[in-house]
């Protein structure tokens, strides 16, 4: 172990939040469909994947900027998310049967996307791609700001709907009680649709960000899967606020392990802070 | 306003209710009492839209309800507190009583009837923020109740609002009852409870083992013998 | 007898494999048998723990990880003959299984889908341990110079052999376990944990030694896997592709039957070579994911059930029990008859029993006895704490205070499959079958866990028999609980509860939502159980039957005793008259 200069753990730091950011921007749409409609969604990845894929090719054939493809990119993975919601709706599934269905889809989204691009990492060529931001001795590259401000904001509207809309209590209530709340009025198949379709296009989102700051190949979908999942658990299910407070902290404790330690080490962190939630607090979970 | 007709209804093969006949006229309290198992809330919770007869019609207003999905039959003016009062737990006061008044045309009047539910429960008053999973079984009662009254019923679902409560928080809960009922809301009322049920009620009838073995006004039933055979065996 | 022809099956067919090196196979075809008898000992390892006992894990991929760096380790790094690595392969994988289950398996609410995803988080633990220590370190481990065992003609064909023998093994104790008492414990765990653990199950033991059974057959196979591929790496042995093929084959072959996991790995192993070769590869990934899709969403239960179920005869559902609704709803109950002695000796004494629920005081301070041969009823409104008497007594709830005395030992605060062998049986209000188990086996299996317990399959079902002879249901021992109408249901419970033959049976609400017809067989039926020597508390509500059948009676009223004595002089009582009716009534 060799202690670094205060320079590169602030820079760490600064690197675990921008990370964390990004998994929490991932798990908001996790946490949302696991607390509110007792779905576990491992489409979420593959959703998030394919709009990466997506993106890299309308800037590399459309030269567009990034940004735009979000306008085709967010609504389609509405519809699709919406739209995959309304086929295994009607199965009744278990959260467990979920998982594993889920799990399918995230098989054949590999294929799909390694016949399509190949198994080769692609990397996103942005006008912006290189270009940071100096705040002292400290760099914050534009990509990675960007995705925390859409982390930030997306968090920040997630928050509001659910706490002070109609459309957030009810889903809240659907998911506490389901019949009760239908004898309110509360018509929770087109609600879960809703709320289905926006959860992927949050993922559409995530996948646009991941685009911007990484390069992509299809088995780095099941690199995200453990990390994001111990987000969303740390955070809290349906909660709002929770996946982006957890996810900044297991980027923050990841990125100062790496510093402090070596980079290898780095998953420990994650995925034993997961298991301790998970036998600490099961009864906080589902 | 309220017709049920001749309903049956089962869990599966297992028979619950068998040629059930109700009216209840406008602005009147019906007390439906019997003992545990009786199907008691078997009826209100068909009424409610959450079992659907095998045979038979349930008809509100001249409208055949029966056939609605549950999330219609709080446009057709029902509104339930159900037993053991299901309250969103993890919601606060405030948030339970908005679901309430969830659909348009209650939301409009949302903020009238939130004055009016706080007249009827003051001590909610404070309790506003208060997660419902927090409060104590009679104030969770309040709140259902006052969650049932956003959505500025025409028809009152109560079952069993005296189960877990103290007989002093009982005698307050049916004083509010009371009040509901005189401001002209129809209430149907499950109750276990014979006697608090009876001192409420314009007229009652008595259930036992998914029939009705006796109806009346309370002063008649007060003293049938059905009444005690029901409950007492004796 | 039918099931004995499996083993042999796997035996015969086993050795008729181990002559296939002879022949000289190309490399692509031994490749490909070893590859199919690799996913058939990890498929069916899997499924002894997550099918029988329905504990998905995600973690399969740890296990068998754990074994082929033990193997590597020793044979590599320590020159250990390979041979004697094996066994220390599947021994480590045990313990580390263990150990994780030991934890997880404590924690209530750890099931489902938290207990697949905490095994997949295992997976990823030991992965990056194993990559950061000197076991790996990062660059991976050669086994290029370790010699390989001369078992066959080709160092291909030795490791073919040894997989062959490690699948015939796992064949064989996976219809062991299928059929073994061992077995149903595991499939009343799968279909009910809880109510299973009332029946007298050790839930705990049983899992862990599931889980025990499952990691050392998975550490086996990554001992014997590490010298197939030679080079191992973390990446390769940690990744998601162990734990979720497995997931795959099991589900598509069946959980419930013992070679229906190998049937699903023969199945997709076939699928995926067929891919390798063309240029349509990276679509295999594609396809299986695509079959694990339709298998949940269309097929749950597996190719290997519909097989069973052609096999079995078609059972025809009974008549519709509307027939007799049109009596009265009163029927005459004969009073009991005086000459059954009831012994002044208490078979439980019931002590200041309290339990509360985040401060609701559900039972508060409760002081009775049962005497032996007593029909004791226990009455009380809605809410009063009858059936948190009943839960509590049978350990389905720890107690907060007091102490209950069976017998001579107090049982208070014991866990529930103690109690269940201590001799306290209990029925359910709403029937709690185990679903996906036959009405014989459902019996049998209380006959084998609860009381005395009987200890093999045989006599479990032999004693259920006579049960069923005594409910009148051995009609009905081949079917499944969904076949059964309600009525038929409770006196499978009442059937559940006796095969135990138990000290005293707990009846909760076993009247309720009968006919009239149906209440009068079964409050004969309970004469007769009382009759043959067991004490029973009786809660219900229908009074005609309270009054008919019980010696004493006992009120509740808000979680306390109001009153005790017999039962006509007590419904009279003013202050139990208040209870139920209010205060004008008294």
């Amino acid at each position: 172990m060799n202690l670094p200069s205060w320079t590169l753990l602030a820079q760490s730091v600064l690197s675990g939040v921008f990370t964390g950011a990004l998994y929490g921007l991932l798990g908001l749409g996790i946490g949302l469909s696991w607390g509110l409609l007792r779905t576990i969604n491992l489409a979420h990845f593959a959703f998030a994947f394919l709009s990466a894929y997506l993106c890299y090719q309308m800037v590399l054939s459309l030269h567009l900027d990034p940004m735009l493809t979000l306008l085709f990119i967010v609504p389609m993975l509405f519809l699709l998310g919406a739209g995959l919601h309304w086929l295994t709706d009607r199965f009744r599934l278990t959260p467990l049967s979920s998982l594993l269905l889920t799990f399918g889809f995230m098989g054949m989204a590999e294929s799909a996307m390694q016949w399509f691009w190949t198994a080769d990492p692609r990397q996103l060529a942005s006008s912006y791609g290189d270009q940071k931001v100096r705040l002292g001795p400290l760099f914050l590259p534009i990509p990675e700001l960007m995705t925390l401000v859409f982390a930030i904001a997306v968090t920040l509207a997630a928050y509001v709907v659910l706490r002070h809309t109609d459309l957030g209590k009810a889903l809240r209530a659907s998911a506490e009680d389901s019949p009760v709340a239908a004898s309110f009025g509360i018509n929770q198949r087109r609600n879960s649709l809703l709320l289905a379709g926006t959860c992927a296009a949050l993922a559409g989102l995530a996948g646009v960000c991941i685009a911007l700051t990484a390069s992509i190949s299809p088995s780095q979908m099941y690199a995200w899967v453990g990390v994001v999942f111990a987000t969303v658990m740390l955070g809290g299910l349906g909660s709002a606020l929770g996946p982006l407070v957890a996810g900044v902290v297991i980027g923050v404790s990841e990125a100062v392990t790496m510093a402090v330690t070596s980079p290898s080490w780095a998953p420990l962190v994650s995925f034993t802070l997961l298991i301790v939630i998970l036998l600490a607090r099961p009864g906080r979970i589902g | 306003m309220l017709e049920v007709d001749r309903i049956a209804v089962a869990y599966g093969e297992a028979g619950a209710l068998w040629d059930i006949t109700l009216r209840v006229r406008r602005g009147e309290l019906l007390s439906i009492v019997g003992p545990n198992g009786a199907g008691k809330t078997t009826l209100v919770n068909t009424i409610a839209g959450f079992l659907k007869p095998k045979a038979g019609r349930i008809l509100m207003d001249g409208h055949d309800i029966g056939v609605l999905p549950p999330h219609r039959h709080c446009e057709a003016g029902i509104a339930l507190v159900p037993e053991g009062r299901r309250l969103f737990t993890t919601m606060s006061v405030a948030e339970n009583l908005d679901v309430g008044s969830y659909l348009p045309a209650a939301k409009a009047k949302r903020r009238e009837s939130l004055g009016e539910v706080l007249e009827l429960f003051p001590a909610l008053k404070d309790r506003l923020d208060v997660p419902a999973g927090e409060l104590s079984g009679g104030q969770q009662q309040m709140v259902a109740i006052g969650r049932a009254l956003m959505a500025r019923p025409r028809l009152l679902l109560l079952d069993e609002p005296s189960l877990g409560l103290s007989p002093l928080v009982t005698a307050d809960m049916f004083r509010a009852i009371r009040r509901i009922s005189t401001a002209g809301i129809t209430i149907v009322l499950v109750e276990q409870n014979v006697g608090i049920a009876l001192r409420v009620s314009h007229r009652a009838c008595v259930l036992e083992l998914g029939r009705i073995v006796a109806e009346g006004a309370p002063g008649d039933l007060g003293s049938r013998p059905e009444i005690r055979k029901a409950y007492l065996g004796i | 007898m039918k099931l004995r022809r499996a083993p042999v099956a796997v035996l015969g067919g086993g050795l008729l494999f181990c002559a296939l090196p002879v022949l000289r196979l190309p490399a692509f075809y031994e490749s490909f048998l070893y590859l199919a008898l690799y996913w058939i000992v990890l498929a069916t390892s899997w499924n002894i723990l997550s099918g029988y006992a329905g504990y998905f894990s995600f973690g399969h991929g740890a296990f068998f990880g754990a074994g082929v760096y033990a193997s590597a380790t020793l044979a590599g790094k320590l020159k250990w003959p390979f041979l004697w690595t094996l066994p220390v392969a599947a021994l480590v994988a045990a313990a580390i299984g263990v150990g994780v289950g030991a934890v997880a398996f404590r924690v209530r609410g750890v099931r489902g889908e938290l207990f697949a995803l905490l095994t997949l988080a295992v997976t990823f633990v030991l992965a990056t341990i194993v990559a950061n220590t000197p076991i790996d370190g990062g660059p991976g481990v050669y086994l290029n110079d370790v010699p390989v065992p001369a078992l066959g003609p080709t160092a291909t064909s030795s490791l073919y052999l040894m997989m062959l023998a490690a699948a015939v093994a796992t064949l064989l104790i996976s219809w062991v376990v299928r059929f073994s008492r061992f077995g149903a414990g595991l499939f009343a765990i799968h279909d009910d944990e809880d109510a299973a653990e009332v029946m007298g199950v050790p839930t705990y033991r049983w899992k862990l030694g599931a889980l025990a059974i499952s990691c050392a057959l998975a550490g086996l196979a990554g001992g014997i896997h590490a010298l197939f591929v030679s080079y191992i790496t973390t990446a390769e042995t940690f990744n998601l592709t162990v734990p979720l093929t497995v997931v795959l084959m099991s589900i598509l072959g069946g959980t419930r039957h013992w070679a229906g996991p190998a049937v699903g790995a023969v199945a997709i192993t076939v699928l995926l070579f067929a891919f390798t070769g063309s240029s349509n590869a990276v679509l295999g990934k594609g396809a299986v994911g695509l079959i694990l899709v339709i298998g949940i969403l269309f097929m749950p239960e597996g190719v290997m059930r519909k097989f069973q179920r052609r096999g079995r005869a078609v059972v025809p559902d009974p008549p519709p029990v509307e027939a007799t609704r049109t009596e009265s709803a009163a029927v005459k109950l004969a009073p009991v008859t005086p000459g059954v002695s009831v012994s002044e000796e208490p078979v439980l004494r019931v002590r200041a029993l309290s339990k509360s629920f985040r401060g609701l005081r559900a039972l508060s301070q409760v002081t009775l006895e049962v005497r032996k041969g007593e029909i004791l009823g226990l009455l009380g409104p809605n809410g009063s704490g009858k059936s948190t008497f009943i839960n509590t007594v049978s350990g389905h709830y720890l107690p907060d205070g007091g102490e209950v005395w069976l017998d001579g030992r107090n049982i208070a605060g014991l866990p529930a499959h103690r109690i269940a062998r201590a001799g306290i049986a209990r029925t359910y209000q709403i029937p709690r079958p185990f679903m996906q188990m036959s009405v014989l086996d459902n019996v049998a299996l209380a006959a084998m866990y609860a009381g005395q317990g009987l200890r093999s399959i045989e006599a479990g079902r032999d004693e259920a028999m006579r049960w069923l002879r005594f409910t009148h249901l051995d009609g009905k021992a081949g079917v499944l609980p969904t076949g059964l109408n309600l009525h038929q249901r409770k006196f499978l419970e009442l059937a559940r509860a006796l095969a135990s033959r138990p000290k005293l049976v707990l009846l909760d609400e076993v009247l309720s939502g009968l006919t009239p017809t149906e209440t009068h067989e079964a409050v004969a039926l309970i004469r007769r159980i009382r009759d043959q020597g067991t004490s029973i508390v009786f809660v219900e509500h229908v009074m005609d039957a309270v009054m008919a059948l019980t010696d004493r009676i006992v009120v509740f009223d808000q979680g306390a005793m109001l009153a005790e004595g017999a039962p006509a002089e007590v419904m009279k009582r003013p202050a139990v008259v208040t209870a139920y009716l209010g205060v004008s009534y008294a």
